[in-house]
């Protein structure tokens, strides 16, 4: 199946009338969000975000594994995200449909072949070990945007997440529980998030954000991938009707305006979130400031 | 001891959900059910006189493998039997059951799934009684394990399970039959009775002893689970009818 119910024809006409008139059905312009609220779990990189009426769950881990033989320098980060019942009744579980390969692959190229992550440190051995990253994105409710939420997600997880220190002493390498030493946080090199927008009647009407309606009724997509410095890591244009390349130009400062006002939202809760464990952690005994016990050496 | 916390239908677009916390493992595990829906592609697998159980387990940070397939087997079973799919609807549609494991320890690979099975099978429940499937019965289960010196510990922690000899996982109908008996490692008849017993008093807070009295052990073990399932329903059912309720 795969497939969502589609919409029946007046249900159509009754959303492309309304933006015609420039009113979307929930009440809000063309180029704004919906109520983004992303909260964070008992444990490291645990988020969850709620966009509208789409929510879903980020789950960031880390294991130490041997690097590919080619990148003996690398560590791995890998992206999975698996559709399953739960978001929407018209997913299979256990198949993948044309939505899921879609939305895996612009994720892949956003986050992943951006370098917001730099795996480069995430090496341990030169080609013996080093850690691989994996988030997990669980779908809970699906309405509309599934992009720009899963990005937001991970990439709000991977600045929370903390992963174990390890060392290496003679050759061996030592991984250090949570509660042994200072969990490290992962190095990331920029912040690219993706802003989503849908073309209406040959690409003249562009809104972002749009629910699912608003996306069955559309004719084409437009994923527009940045980050705070306005750098463009990713673009794409996948399929539908033609968008006049003006679109390009213009969604262009309104996406790195998005991205700004994201960032700061995901910023905000981290911050909320590292005060609030302040209280119960370690975290003021442990900051690299503090005068340090000198290892005793046996 | 605290027992579990659990909402109903915290989903918008699944037919019935259900978030649990099991406080002793830790888990925390979110379940849907879509039901009746239409299975396409898959004829041969439908049952013309009755619905088909699909249960799909999803963990938390590593993709499904053996572990998820063998334990999907055991809740489609103890499920499938509950579900009354010869009702009117429900003939030749499937009842999907998704279980993904959001938070707390997972299963790492090859370890046993049974600390795990009882919390998905209370999610599974859960679930479909909030998606207002038919069942016949409702259920409890609980894991116990038993070490060396022979100590049952109820709902032991991932390295608890570890060093236990053996771990039973049983489940209770309301009506106090037993419904599931997995079990794992060496043990006796003895031992089994005595986890049965046990597992019994958790479940529905009487145990009874070999000269037949009824011991009341809800001292030990706090609430009842059977009564922990009936209350998260029961709240439920009172807040959706609350309208009702406010103007009668």
């Amino acid at each position: 199946m795969n497939k969502e119910a589609p919409l029946s024809i007046s249900e159509r006409d009754f959303i492309l009338n309304a933006l015609r008139e420039d009113v979307r059905l929930d009440g809000r312009a063309a180029d704004q969000l919906r109520p983004l609220n992303v909260t964070f779990g008992e444990e490291y990189g645990h988020v969850k975000v709620q966009l509208g009426r789409t929510s879903l769950i980020v789950r960031i881990s880390a294991e130490v594994t041997k690097p590919h033989d080619d990148r003996p320098f690398d560590g791995l980060f890998t992206i999975a995200m698996e559709l399953t019942a739960m978001g929407s009744p018209a997913w299979d579980n256990g198949r993948q449909g044309d939505l899921e390969t879609y939305v895996t692959n612009v994720l892949d190229r956003v986050v992943r072949h951006s370098n917001a992550l730099d795996t480069e440190s995430l090496c341990i051995v030169k080609g013996v070990s080093c850690w691989s990253i994996r988030a997990d994105v669980h779908i809970t409710d699906y309405d509309g945007n599934l992009i720009d939420a899963a990005c937001i997600g991970i990439m709000a997880g991977l600045q929370h997440f903390r992963r174990q220190d390890a060392v290496v002493k003679d050759g061996q390498v030592i991984v250090y529980g949570l509660d042994e030493r200072v969990p490290v946080a992962l190095n990331i090199t920029h912040k690219p998030l993706s802003i989503t927008f849908h073309t209406f009647d040959e690409g003249k009407k562009v809104i972002l954000d749009a629910t699912r309606k608003e996306e069955q009724a559309s004719e084409a997509d437009v994923v527009i991938g940045l980050n705070n410095a306005g750098d463009v890591c990713f673009m794409s244009k996948f399929s539908g009707s033609g968008v006049d390349a003006m679109v390009f130009v213009d969604k262009t400062s309104v996406a790195l305006e998005k991205v700004k006002e994201i960032n700061a939202i995901i910023d905000k809760a981290l911050q909320a979130d590292l005060s609030k464990r302040a209280k119960t952690g370690m975290l003021e005994e442990s900051r690299a400031e503090n005068d340090r016990q000198p290892e005793l050496e046996v | 001891m605290v027992g579990p916390t659990a909402s109903l239908s915290p989903l918008v677009r699944a037919d019935g959900s259900a978030s649990y916390q099991c406080p002793s493992t830790g888990s925390n595990i979110l379940g849907s059910v879509n039901a009746p829906v239409e299975l396409p592609g898959r004829r041969d697998a439908l049952k013309p006189e009755d619905a088909t159980v699909e249960v799909f387990v999803k963990p938390g940070t590593a993709p499904a493998s053996v572990g998820e397939r063998y334990v999907e087997g055991i809740i489609r079973g103890v499920v499938g039997r509950l579900i009354l799919g010869r009702e009117r609807g429900y003939q030749r549609r499937g009842v999907v059951i998704t279980l993904a494991i959001v938070g707390g320890e997972n299963v790492s690979r090859g370890d046993s799934y049974l600390t795990l099975l009882p919390a998905l099978l209370h999610t599974a429940l859960l679930a479909l009684l909030s998606a207002s499937v038919p069942l016949s019965m409702t259920f409890s289960a609980t894991v116990l394990s038993v070490d060396a010196a022979g100590k049952i510990t109820r709902e032991p922690s991932a390295e608890d399970a570890a060093a236990a000899k053996s771990l039973h996982v049983l489940a209770f109908s309301s009506k106090g039959h037993l419904l599931l008996n997995e079990s794992q490692g060496a043990f006796d008849f003895d031992t089994w009775e005595r986890v049965r017993e046990r597992a019994s008093a958790i479940c529905h807070g009487t145990s009874v002893g070999e000269d037949g009295d009824v011991a009341m052990v809800e001292s030990a073990d706090g609430q009842p689970l059977e009564g922990t399932i009936r209350e998260t329903v029961e709240d439920q059912v009172h807040r959706d009818y609350s309208w009702k309720i406010d103007a009668a």
